[in-house]
């Protein structure tokens, strides 16, 4: 498969280590009063659709960038992908 | 000076050189490094009155180059300077910025050829799975060799630099070595 | 001789070659098939299950029958297709799977038990007793059935791999894709034209018709030579585009020097992985045979491949030039063979055709009728044509088959796109759904004729490089033939005898009827039951037959019988090449560490730690068991001060003015309290919060830390703090990078070890109170060497750990022990590391297996209660709080005892079960400090069962031992030795 990469263009997945559903990304607040349950979900329940996946894939051989890489996982085509750095600090900005 | 006397990657008190055909294989032992990167919120400061290149690139420089390995983060090369506390030099050229010696972290292998940039190609497609047409003068690129991570560094189309792991520098020369005899 | 004049091949040029052991000639260009041929070998091997003798069937790769094996020794290589095996001077050729000669098969008694070796025989016939299917059936089958045997030496010849990329990938080289490579190639694209031939041309060079007036050949001459001429296309014969996968990507065989009698240290083949942005698949088409009965002897060939024996190769089929051949067709196509067999010379006696409309297109007899029956132990003498219900018996030295064609859809459907039935064509045809980016061209396509073929490349061109924006020019096509297709639905003849429809894994029509009556009838249980198409050839000439007897026997369509996709590769690719060359100790890259040189130097026995070598441990004169070396080096350390390269551990440089902040995430433990010039212990825990790596933080300043990690985690840890820094809290200013390499690190051990240290310093107070146990700092040493010190211990005694830049690693190695030699200096590899560490109770990569928690660890109160950290939640869930394993250590009651690792604990009087199981054995070593074996272990409420005896039993080899449960700290246990 071919990862577009969003800064380096299109790049050989075998340079990337894939870790899974982007669900990761959302860490529960270890503070909130249901935390133990927020995070039991967090580390084992996880989405495993037949078509659009938004995963994480690692840059390893590469700049090591994380990206979030949307994937139809029946047709394996790539429909894109952003660095999860700047889609967080995005999401985390005021509307 | 420390009266230790160093050794170059492969263990051995003299570079590694040799000639295969057109190409010639240099093990670069003079070779500087340091990485730099940016702290949040300040701009990408000039090193050594150079502006550090962009994603993707090389920045030539007659005694200082850079190479931009990350999002914010960049390998200023001394050449010449392996002998230097190169990192101290950088740090004091960027104060602000996070610096980590990275010298004895590498090696580095100059390709050059006698013959323009095809034998350079040629050996890259049996190395590297990077679209050599792509790989122009002033680009700077990661990505795998035989299982190891590499930069490729383009600094002229009869040149390329192949830096990796000290480490694997034996392994790294072999791979070299084995792909260019090859060619012949 | 059957060699004929003309064709492309150098009648000049002589070629040596032998073949079961006989001399023979052929001449350059010749491929095996068409020189056996061209001196009169009908009778080439053995088929698979019944030992029938077989000939040469088709003319490419699609070969089921012509299969042989070359070369001698080590360089044996079975199961190669004679019909695509390029002939060189000194080629060495036998043929396979039979016993005694070939012209005697000993196991040809097979082919009289055929009723027993029916469809599905292996599934009903070997079911009972269940113990003889490894004992004896499996055994006689494998030596009954079968094709060539392997040489069961390694194989001595080198393999390379490499990677292309272009804008337009064409496979095949034929009239379409010769077309397809030009267009794009005029225009600018970066083109790459592959074929598995070795010569350019495909279908073109075995057919007689002309492109404008001139022999196809000129024209394909040509267009290579513009090609060549292109900087920007790349053309690549001998090469095979096995598969194509996601995105582009392409698997591609070159055989670069297969063909050459000399090949010796050259490469020998290539795997290259193609991305191309279009693809345009040329692959031509494949002629199908009609089954009959005993149409598998030799002599009995595709039509096509006949005629391509005689245009290309210059080669009649028979065994002698007198003999007449017969052409068995139901389509116009067939016919050509006649016209250019009768152009070549070559008697015909008749054209058999079962279309009633079937028109004589030459000088020969046409039948209008069947062939129902063949003889000829060793090759066809004779044919028995049936017409209007009468048969008579026709002599020929060979027949041809003309059962139509069917397009090369192999590559189009590797992402599953199932092909389509053409109804006028009657042969599927690629589907929708094909590999992005991918195109289908010529005769691959259903575009049989050379003219539409020639058109049909140019289209895919153009289309191709519209998709990406690449401006390009029509050209001019030659004139070429462009004659109607007629292909017929005449699928078999029936009868009672058998008739192959899969030649190579020996299936006839009675076994599909056999698997019909026995409701196999899906298509992909018609495969499994008879086998059919599951041979190397993987059908290419069988399958449509196959469905065609099944659609008949079924009473349904073709179409709604169903094909089969296929999958990759195209056709074999030998293990060898897909392996890439490096074998041995290149099979993956080695890591030296930078005292490698001196320990080489010193005696060291090393050994694979990951991808390091590392000093297991130093022999001395003397020193006859590994045993000896070892305890002398523990000893050592414990008595004077001994020295390990521990450069192997992972070290990532974290700065930034939130470095604290995030190393307190990370770690389960506080380390943003660190005093500068401190190291802390520090464990990280996975977030369902077991524990997975441990290490050391040191704070070189207030925002700079060198934290060192396993080194089986390094590459691991690394990954996850960059996930932490981008994923999870992209808004701390944090920057990572590794610097393992960077800098040799050496432990220094033992109690003189500082005194040792004062001597290589310069100008360092390293007196206790001023370099205090877990204090760290920046110094020189040697004359001005920039260094770092960490005063850590792994063993339990005073130590340190100095790090310099990592090319004078292997003199300050060289340094120590000289400077040390009056201190009784030491150096110890991993073992004597391992049994100290186990002396002290220290974790390691057998206690941090993934299922163990900081609290097993007995380092529970570790994990801070007052800030969140990864894993910090998880480790505090019931299931894991109420786990009361801890981490102990064992003695055996009888000393002379051996502890074995990974043994199980049971308190004395109890059963051996999982439910009665109490923890297991970690680690042991003997400890030359104790004078026994001893071992770390988890063990239920370890913690408060000091002094108990409990069992250790090890039923892997029947063994237990009593030992008794001891504190983890065998050495020093208030750590008054660390602290000194």
């Amino acid at each position: 498969m071919l990862i577009p990469h969003p800064l380096l263009g299109l790049r050989d997945a075998q340079e990337f280590t894939y870790l899974g559903d982007a669900s990761l990304l959302n860490r529960p607040d270890a503070a909130s009063g249901d935390a133990s349950n927020a995070f039991n979900d967090y580390v084992f329940l996880r989405d495993n659709p037949a078509g659009l996946h938004r995963e994480l894939w690692y840059h390893e051989q590469g700049d090591r960038s994380w990206l979030i890489v949307t994937r139809n996982t029946v047709t394996h085509e790539v429909l894109g992908a952003e660095l999860a750095r700047d889609y967080i600090l995005k999401a985390e900005l005021p509307a | 000076m420390t009266d230790l006397a160093a050794i170059t990657a492969l263990g051995e008190s003299a570079p590694f050189r040799a000639e295969i055909g057109a190409l010639t294989l240099i093990e670069n032992s003079n070779l500087a490094l340091a990485s730099l990167s940016v702290p949040r919120g300040q701009n990408v400061p000039m090193i050594f009155e150079m502006t550090l290149p962009e994603v993707g690139q090389w920045q030539a420089g007659a005694d200082i180059s850079a190479f931009w390995t990350a999002p914010n983060q960049w390998i200023i090369e001394g050449h010449n300077r392996a002998n230097e506390d190169f990192a101290e030099l950088v740090k004091r050229a960027a104060p602000d910025c996070c610096v980590t010696e990275q010298t004895d972290g590498w090696v580095a292998f100059d390709i050059f050829s006698n013959d323009g940039s095809k034998p350079i190609a040629d050996l890259l497609e049996k190395l590297v799975n990077i679209d050599v047409n792509a790989l122009k003068t002033g680009t700077a690129v990661r990505t795998g060799l035989h299982h190891m991570s590499v930069y490729l560094i383009r600094r002229r189309d009869e040149q390329i630099t192949i830096v990796g792991m000290r480490s694997l520098a034996g392994a790294l020369c072999h791979a070299l070595e084995t792909a260019a005899m090859r060619l012949r | 001789m059957t060699r004929l004049s003309g064709g492309l091949i150098d009648h000049s040029a002589p070629v040596q070659f032998s073949f079961n052991g006989r001399p023979y000639t052929g001449c350059k260009g010749d491929t095996l098939a068409s020189a056996l041929l061209a001196n009169g070998v009908q009778l080439v091997g053995r088929s698979f299950k019944y030992h029938r003798p077989r000939g040469v069937l088709s003319a490419g790769s699609e070969e089921p029958n012509a299969l042989v094996t070359l070369h001698d020794g080590a360089r044996k290589e079975p199961n190669t297709r004679a019909t695509v095996t390029e002939l060189y001077d000194g080629l060495v050729a036998r043929s396979q799977n039979h016993v005694g000669p070939l012209n005697r098969d000993f196991m040809a008694v097979n082919d009289l038990l055929a009723p027993f070796f029916a469809a599905g025989f292996y599934y009903k016939t070997f079911m009972w007793p269940r113990a003889f299917w490894e004992k004896l059936y499996e055994p006689l089958i494998r030596q009954a059935a079968g094709l060539g045997r392997l040489s069961l030496e390694p194989d001595p010849d080198a393999y390379d791999k490499g990677f292309l990329h272009c804008d337009l990938l064409v496979v095949g080289g034929g009239a379409a894709g010769l077309v397809a490579a030009l267009v794009a190639g005029r225009a600018g694209a970066q083109v790459i034209l592959a074929d598995e031939d070795f010569q350019w041309g495909g279908r073109l060079l075995a057919e007689s018709h002309h492109l404008d007036e001139a022999p196809a050949a000129e024209w394909v001459g040509k267009v290579i030579a513009e090609l060549s001429g292109l900087g920007n296309v790349r053309i690549m014969p001998r090469t095979t585009v096995f598969g194509a996968y996601d995105h582009g990507i392409h698997g591609a065989v070159e055989r670069v020097s297969d063909h050459l009698p000399n090949a010796k240290g050259m490469v020998r083949q290539t795997l290259w992985r193609i991305t191309a942005k279009r693809t345009v698949l040329a692959a031509g088409a494949t002629e199908r045979h009609i089954p009959f009965e005993n149409n598998d002897r030799p002599g009995i060939m595709l039509a096509g491949a006949m005629r391509a024996y005689a245009n290309r190769w210059a080669a009649a089929p028979t065994r002698s030039q007198s003999d007449p051949v017969a052409v068995f067709a139901n389509n116009d196509d067939g016919h050509r063979t006649a016209l250019d067999l009768l152009a070549k010379g070559i008697p015909v006696s008749a054209v058999i055709d079962p279309r009633t409309d079937a028109k004589r297109l030459g000088d020969y007899e046409l039948i209008t009728g069947v062939v129902d029956g063949t003889k000829g132990r060793l090759g066809v003498t004779a044919i028995r044509v049936t017409q209007n219900g009468s048969s008579h018996w026709m002599p020929c030295g060979a027949l041809g088959v003309a059962g139509g064609w069917n397009p090369n859809v192999h590559l189009s459907s590797h992402h599953k796109s199932r092909p389509i039935w053409d109804a006028n064509l009657l042969a599927f045809v690629p589907g929708k759904d094909l590999p992005a980016g991918m195109v289908v061209a010529g005769a691959a396509v259903g575009q049989m004729t050379t003219a539409k073929a020639l058109r049909s490349g140019m289209d895919a061109a153009l289309d191709s490089l519209a998709g990406l924006g690449i401006t390009a020019k029509p050209i001019d096509l030659p004139r070429a033939e462009d004659t109607a297709v007629t292909q017929s639905a005449f699928w078999h003849v029936a009868g009672k005898g058998r008739a192959w429809v899969d030649f190579q894994n020996d299936v006839t029509v009675k076994d599909i009827a056999l698997a019909h009556k026995e409701n196999m009838r899906p298509v992909e249980h018609l495969k499994r039951w008879t086998t059919l198409g599951m041979a190397t050839d993987q059908g290419k000439t069988s399958n449509i037959s196959a469905l065609a007897v099944m659609a008949e026997l079924t009473g349904k369509t073709l179409p709604e019988t169903g094909t089969t996709v296929f999958r990759p590769p195209y056709t074999g690719v030998s293990l060898s090449v897909l392996g890439g060359g490096d074998t041995g100790s290149h099979f993956r890259p080695t890591r030296f560490t930078p005292a490698h040189s001196w320990s080489a130097q010193n005696g060291a026995t090393f050994i694979e730690v990951g991808a390091w070598l590392r000093a297991q441990y130093f022999v001395r004169p003397g020193e006859s068991h590994w045993r000896q070396s070892v305890d002398r080096e523990v000893l050592a350390v414990r008595g004077n001060v001994g020295l390990c390269d521990v450069t192997t551990l992972g070290k990532i440089d974290v700065q930034g003015v939130d470095a604290a902040e995030f190393l307190n995430r990370v770690y389960c433990n506080m380390m943003g309290s660190l005093a500068v010039g401190r190291v802390r212990y520090g464990l990280m825990l996975r977030e369902d919060g077991h524990a997975y790596d441990d290490g050391t933080c040191a704070r070189l300043a207030e925002t700079h830390f060198v934290v060192t990690t396993t080194t089986a985690n390094a590459a691991l840890v690394y990954r996850n703090m960059e996930f932490a820094r981008q994923c999870l809290w992209p808004e701390l200013d944090v920057h990572l990078i590794s610097t393992t390499d960077a800098w040799a690190q050496i432990a220094v051990a033992g109690p003189k070890s500082r005194e040792l240290l004062s001597r290589i310093v310069d100008d360092f107070d390293l007196s206790n109170e001023a370099f205090p146990f877990m204090a760290c700092a920046e110094l020189t040493v040697c004359k001005g060497l920039r260094a770092r010190l960490f005063r850590i211990s792994f063993s339990g005694e005073l130590a340190y750990e100095i790090a310099v830049p990592a090319r004078f690693g292997n003199a300050l190695m060289e340094r120590l022990m000289q400077r040390g030699v009056d201190l009784g200096v030491t150096a110890y590899g991993t073992e004597a590391l391992g049994v100290m560490r186990i002396e002290k109770g220290h974790a390691a990569g057998a206690e941090l297996n993934g299922q163990t928690t900081a609290q097993m660890l007995s380092l529970g109160r570790m994990v801070s209660q007052k800030k969140d950290s990864i894993g910090a939640v998880m480790s505090r869930r019931e299931g894991l709080e109420l786990d009361k394993r801890r981490l102990v250590g064992f003695r055996p009651s009888n000393p002379a005892e051996v502890i074995a690792p990974g043994s199980h604990l049971f308190a004395a009087g109890t059963e051996r079960t999982m439910q009665s199981d109490q923890g297991w054995i970690t680690s042991a070593a003997y400890s030359p400090h104790v004078g026994s074996s001893i071992g770390l272990g988890f063990l239920e409420e370890g913690d408060v069962r000091l002094g108990e005896v409990v069992i250790a039993a090890n039923p892997l080899e029947g063994r237990e031992v009593r030992v008794e449960v001891v504190s983890p700290h065998f050495v020093d246990p208030d750590g008054d030795r660390l602290r000194d």
